[in-house]
């Protein structure tokens, strides 16, 4: 299965490169597909041709990105098979999900929005909508990311409790044995705030984060039960709960390795209920140390149902 | 804001008596003030005023009470809390019906004045009211058939309790701010029709009208005991504990007495009984403009807004102790994953509270909500009595000063103002208290937490430090 980048030299691009590289090479070596979108020119029939010369600019700059992405990763990673492709498109979003669905990819890489701080994951206008749209799971960098690694060295699954996200699970653990790495399923919560005045006392909430904490202890213990008896429960998996009285300090909560990579489920509601709810997984992003994967619910729902198919048929396995 | 106890360290002693005073006013005035008036005077006339300083004496000395009793309990909370940590289950059991008299009904009962003043607000803006069909209770004097702005307001608190929406301690001040500026504006105006005349027949009804009035103003004063609730994180509880509560005692006394004194002095008596929007009606008399009554109306909706938030939370978070303890169903304290906060048990809540806002008229609500509270409050004395008692050696952050007499002024005091509330109130109130306990003899008794012999937790041993 491919990995497909987009790649914008300006935009986080590098990050992206290095991303897809650690990717590529975690497990069984991936081809990776590098994919630059340049803007669509005018297809109406004209004698003057009056947009030729804007098009040739156009593919000029994107040639010149993809001879810059060449160079980086001949230096970086002469062992991969690597590809490369521009394409035209008015939607860079909607143009790279084409790229990638035509290439018969299974992840598609970005970088971070330039408006980030060097080591922040920050969704920019082409990971926002393909985020809330893709098909394949997305992968995203910290702006200005270096890998430091050969390979994925943990996988850590971002567990709510959900049905959606026992399935999540599910598709990481079994993503996790193929690759190799280490597992570990990790819950991250945060103690509601404090209503003022305080007039059942100020700990309520402690209480609260309490219950809450005794539950996911629960529902990791029977999310990872599931796991053993399909056979994906690795000795050196770990279970964690992360909690703080902001996003930023349950994310900081538990430790980070180098190499480590965060798998999140995008949420299978639709836009009203995003909104409506605040989108946990938008903050969990937001503050990760880490490179993200973003898989679709669909995604994560189809590989656990092969999954236990498949142990259903093939006990042994 | 960030929350107020740090996470997961010692709790530390950062409230001042500022603040801690400003928890008190935020949590009692702007409760029952915007609208008790209508209810009250009809009872007692002018003297009024009295009423107001009685249902003040008894709220600020149960408060204190209140506030050694938290400091003798190593639990955080309610009434409950403490009731169930030092007087057993039965008592517990039976301040949990009180306070959902206290919280629940207050919130409905605040619902209801907070449509009075919208539908105030929408007639001087826009010349527009909602039918009294869709504006007020079936059973009440202008008969409708729901009170649908109220049950709008609950909901929406609801979505937003649902949602994790907290009042920050800074948004907390601001409405105190607004609450106050409001309520000394009418002071003001109220004050340039002060007409002797007015006062004339001061005790219409003599002292038994000023108990009877006591006992639905006592309703103003509840949210006092936020103060004593906020106890472990107080500098010098001591001090500032007793300090806190006199400082917003006297703020919240000061500003109904004179609110009171100009209300009963700019109109006679009689015109009370039966005013919508009472404060804001009252200014527009006065004045002869819209104006003064448009202010009030928009204060009074932006504040009343907030303590619905702030009360319904308080009802859904004792319900949730409750589930905890195993005194209640155990979906009331599920925590739904997926927003991190008590779903079901809000919803319930929200139910409840609607049908109560939607069909039961004002004064009916307030007069249950006043003995609710009473009576947890004769409990909390009581109980400090008890654990001097009991538990001599205990240590105690905040000791009631001029033992054993301020414990037994408080009963008497509370007492006194129950006194004044109807025989219906009271009917209403033991049935209430007799299905509550009902319900725990047959069935919080057998599925309790402190009741050995029936454990429902799940034996397994939880994951210890967050490793497997």
């Amino acid at each position: 299965m491919t990995i497909v980048v987009g790649f914008s030299p300006e935009k986080g691009g590098r990050a992206a490169l290095e991303l897809a590289v650690l990717l590529a090479r975690s497990g069984q070596q991936e081809p990776l597909l590098v994919t630059t979108v340049t803007p669509q020119h005018w297809t109406t029939p004209s004698m003057a041709r009056v947009d030729a010369e804007f098009q040739a600019w156009a593919t000029g700059q994107g040639e010149a990105a993809l001879r810059q992405a060449g160079e980086f990763l001949s230096g970086k990673a002469p062992d991969l098979e690597v590809s490369y492709r521009q394409v035209a498109g008015r939607s860079v979003p909607a143009a790279l999900a084409k790229a990638c669905a035509d290439a018969g990819g299974s992840l598609l890489v970005l970088g971070s929005s330039r408006d980030s701080r060097p080591g922040q994951v920050v969704l920019g206008s082409t990971s926002e909508p393909l985020l809330h749209s893709s098909r394949f799971p997305v992968a995203i960098a910290p702006r200005g990311y270096r890998a430091h690694c050969a390979g994925i060295s943990r996988m850590t699954c971002s567990y709510s409790g959900t049905e959606e996200s026992g399935d999540l699970l599910v598709a990481v653990a079994e993503m996790s044995r193929r690759i190799g790495g280490t597992l570990r399923v990790v819950t991250f919560g945060v103690r509601g705030r404090t209503m003022y005045p305080p007039e059942v006392g100020l700990a309520a909430e402690d209480m609260v984060l309490a219950q809450w904490k005794e539950q996911i202890q629960g529902f990791q213990r029977q999310a990872l039960h599931r796991l053993s008896e399909l056979g994906l429960l690795p000795d050196s998996a770990t279970a964690a709960i992360a909690t703080g009285t902001d996003w930023a300090d349950a994310m900081d909560e538990v430790e980070w390795l180098a190499g480590e990579v965060l798998v999140i489920g995008s949420s299978p509601l639709g836009t009203l209920a995003r909104v409506f709810l605040g989108s946990r997984a938008t903050k969990i992003i937001r503050y990760s140390p880490v490179p993200v994967v973003v898989v679709p619910a669909a995604v994560a729902s189809k590989v656990a149902d092969g999954v236990e198919s498949e142990s259903v048929t093939d006990p042994d396995g | 804001m960030r929350a107020g106890v740090e996470h997961g360290a010692e709790l530390k002693r950062t409230i001042g008596t500022f603040q801690l005073t400003m928890f008190g006013v935020g949590a009692t005035v702007g409760t029952g003030i915007f609208f008790v008036l209508s209810e009250a005077v009809p009872k007692s006339g002018p003297s009024v005023i009295i009423s107001f300083l009685i249902a003040g004496l008894a709220a600020g000395l149960a408060a204190i009470c209140y506030a050694e009793l938290a400091s003798t309990i190593p639990v955080s909370g309610s009434t409950y809390s403490y009731a169930y940590a030092a007087l057993g289950e039965v008592v517990a059991m039976g301040v949990a019906a009180c306070l959902l008299l206290e919280y629940g009904v207050s919130t409905a009962a605040v619902a209801v004045g907070w449509s009075q003043y919208l539908n105030k607000l929408f007639d001087n803006l826009f010349g527009f009211q909602l039918p009294a069909a869709l504006s007020h209770a079936p059973w009440d004097d202008d008969p409708g058939v729901l009170n649908l702005p109220a049950v709008i307001l609950v909901v929406l608190c609801a979505l937003l309790l649902i949602r994790g929406a907290s009042e920050s301690a800074a948004v907390n001040t601001v409405m105190v701010i607004i609450k106050l500026s409001v309520l000394g504006m009418f002071i003001v105006i109220a004050f340039t029709a002060f007409d002797t005349d007015n006062l004339a027949d001061f005790a219409p009804y003599g002292v038994s009208g000023i108990g009877m009035a006591a006992g639905t103003i006592f309703f103003s004063f509840i949210g006092l005991d936020a103060v004593s609730t906020a106890g472990e994180e107080v500098k010098d509880p001591q001090r500032t504990m007793p300090r806190a509560i006199i400082f917003a005692l006297l703020t919240g006394v000061t500003i109904y007495v004179l609110l009171a004194l100009t209300a009963v002095a700019a109109q006679p008596w009689t015109e009370f009984d039966g005013q919508e929007a009472g404060l804001a009606q009252i200014l527009e008399n006065i004045v002869g403009s819209p104006w003064p009554g448009t202010v009030v109306a928009a204060g009074a909706v932006i504040s009343i807004f907030s303590v619905t938030l702030v009360t319904m939370y308080g009802q859904t978070r004792i319900l949730f102790a409750m589930g905890r303890d195993g005194m209640l169903p155990r979906q009331f304290a599920q925590v739904n994953p997926r927003s991190q906060t008590p779903v079901f048990n809000t919803i319930v809540v929200a139910i409840i509270v609607s049908i109560l806002a939607a069909l039961v008229p004002l004064d009916k609500l307030a007069d249950l909500v006043s003995i609710g509270t009473l009576v947890a409050f004769i409990v909390v004395s009581l109980g400090v009595i008890i654990l001097r008692r009991t538990m001599p050696d205990i240590p105690r952050g905040f000791k009631v000063p001029g033992y054993p007499v301020t414990p037994v002024l408080s009963i008497v005091a509370c007492v006194y103002v129950l006194s004044g509330l109807s025989w219906i109130t009271y009917a209403w109130f033991l049935v209430w208290l007799a299905v509550v306990l009902a319900f725990y003899f047959l069935w919080g008794r057998r599925h309790s937490e402190l009741n050995p012999g029936a454990k429902v937790v799940d034996p397994d041993n939880p994951i210890q430090g967050g490793q497997l």
